[in-house]
């Protein structure tokens, strides 16, 4: 009923301490890989002090551009809110620090809500603003498994698999594919990333994929070729052009997804495909 | 089982969300014994991934002393309130509705201190919408 876990392992050596996790819970899946978040604030600190914040104004959308990656480390309490936003505001007054405070506050917003709502944030929070009755209710095994065919999506979810990681772009892109572009229900998506993530938190977790759902926002997040090539195109691979689910004008995959329940403000690019 | 009984009447109970080990409640209590519990059936229920339980277990150790065991977190800790004569169990505060759950529970059978969250801006009302959130206190986080 009881059992205590040794704690002699040398932090240094994470392939050990991942030999001996998997004998003291036989049931977790076996990453096989290690993640390359080291988990601790001695860790959070190092990578605090390598995060080059004079980009992160202009580069954090892209995948591959320049951001903290101390969510595991926030969310896990080994670096707080508070002592993140204090450094920030020591650092040169530029808009990259004022994103940054501005990205932490949204972090502090999902907390106080999850705080005053508490597990009721785990049902819709408002009507959605697009149907999602009929969205399934768990997830399907190809996006588990990250055999859906679409090499992009694959990629996302293999490097959640392998790190328990993803960068904030790239976790609102499949969680908008999961709920609109496969009719999943937030919730199923939610728990399943949840599960995956090292820095899993009800709130920023849950709250984003309602966010995107439009059960916590005024509208569904939804992305196209354009934008998938613009932010995430020098990390993912290429998708076929045949069959390419994305590869619409807002208007017209707004048309597919939502059938006219919804419709995007004019974007001022008119094509949503590959330039 | 624990290797000794701790003379402290209180114990640091550490919940997934605030590994810390500089944590004022650390300094607060330093003779207490400190303890994390992997609560199994919750991993599995959520089907908690590895990489996550080795980012908890590689910060837990970091904190000097600490105790880490595996069962049902309420059951255990009572368990060791009465081997050691616990009188106060001390924790830090968390919206995690399961944790909070236990603390909960804990509560019936020992005094629970829980340390708050240190919030840049300490007004808990949360409109639903995060940009009138940012617009009353936008100004408030961009100051030290």
């Amino acid at each position: 009923m009881m059992q205590q876990l040794r704690t002699d392992l040398e932090l240094a050596d994470r392939a050990a301490i991942a030999t001996y996790l998997q004998s003291e819970f036989p049931f977790l899946e076996d990453a096989e890989t290690l993640s390359p978040y080291v988990g601790g604030r001695a860790a959070g600190l190092e990578r605090l002090q390598s995060f080059q914040l004079e980009k992160y104004g202009k580069q954090r959308n892209f995948l591959d551009g320049e951001v903290s990656r101390l969510s595991p480390y926030v969310s896990r309490g080994c670096l707080t809110l508070e002592e993140l936003r204090q450094w920030a505001l020591k650092q040169p007054r530029s808009r990259s620090v004022e994103v940054f405070v501005f990205e932490l506050g949204w972090r502090a917003f999902f907390h106080l809500v999850y705080g005053e709502e508490g597990d009721r944030i785990l049902q819709d929070l408002e009507e959605p603003k697009v149907p999602m009755g009929q969205h399934q209710r768990s997830l399907p095994a190809d996006i588990a498994n990250g055999t859906t065919g679409i090499p992009s999506m694959d990629t996302l979810i293999q490097i959640l698999r392998e790190t328990g990681y993803l960068h904030n772009h790239a976790r609102m892109y499949l969680a908008s594919y999961v709920v609109h572009f496969r009719k999943v229900s937030w919730r199923a998506g939610a728990d399943w990333m949840y599960s995956l993530l090292i820095d899993g938190d009800f709130a920023s977790n849950h709250l984003s994929w309602q966010w995107v759902a439009s059960t916590f926002s005024t509208k569904p997040y939804i992305f196209n070729r354009e934008n998938l090539e613009r932010y995430a195109g020098s990390v993912l691979p290429g998708d076929p052009k045949k069959g390419d689910p994305f590869n619409y004008s807002y208007e017209a995959l707004a048309e597919r997804l939502f059938g006219g329940a919804y419709t995007p403000e004019p974007t001022g690019r008119p094509t949503g495909q590959y330039q | 089982m624990p290797q000794s009984t701790p003379s402290s009447p209180s114990l640091i109970w550490f919940n997934e969300d605030g590994l810390n080990p500089g944590h004022q409640m650390v300094k607060d209590y330093a003779d207490a014994p400190r303890v994390y519990v992997f609560d199994v059936p919750e991993l599995q229920r959520q089907k908690i991934s590895k990489h996550r339980v080795q980012f908890i277990y590689e910060a837990l150790l970091e904190i000097p002393s600490i105790q880490i065991y595996q069962g049902e977190t309420v059951a255990v800790l009572l368990q060791l309130i009465a081997d050691w004569a616990i009188r106060e169990v001390v924790t830090t505060e968390t919206p995690n509705h399961i944790i909070r759950g236990w603390q909960n529970e804990l509560q019936r059978s020992v005094a629970l201190t829980t340390y708050p969250d240190i919030f840049p801006v300490t007004d808990t009302t949360s409109p639903r919408r995060f940009s009138r959130y940012w617009r009353k206190h936008e100004r408030s986080w961009l100051t030290l």
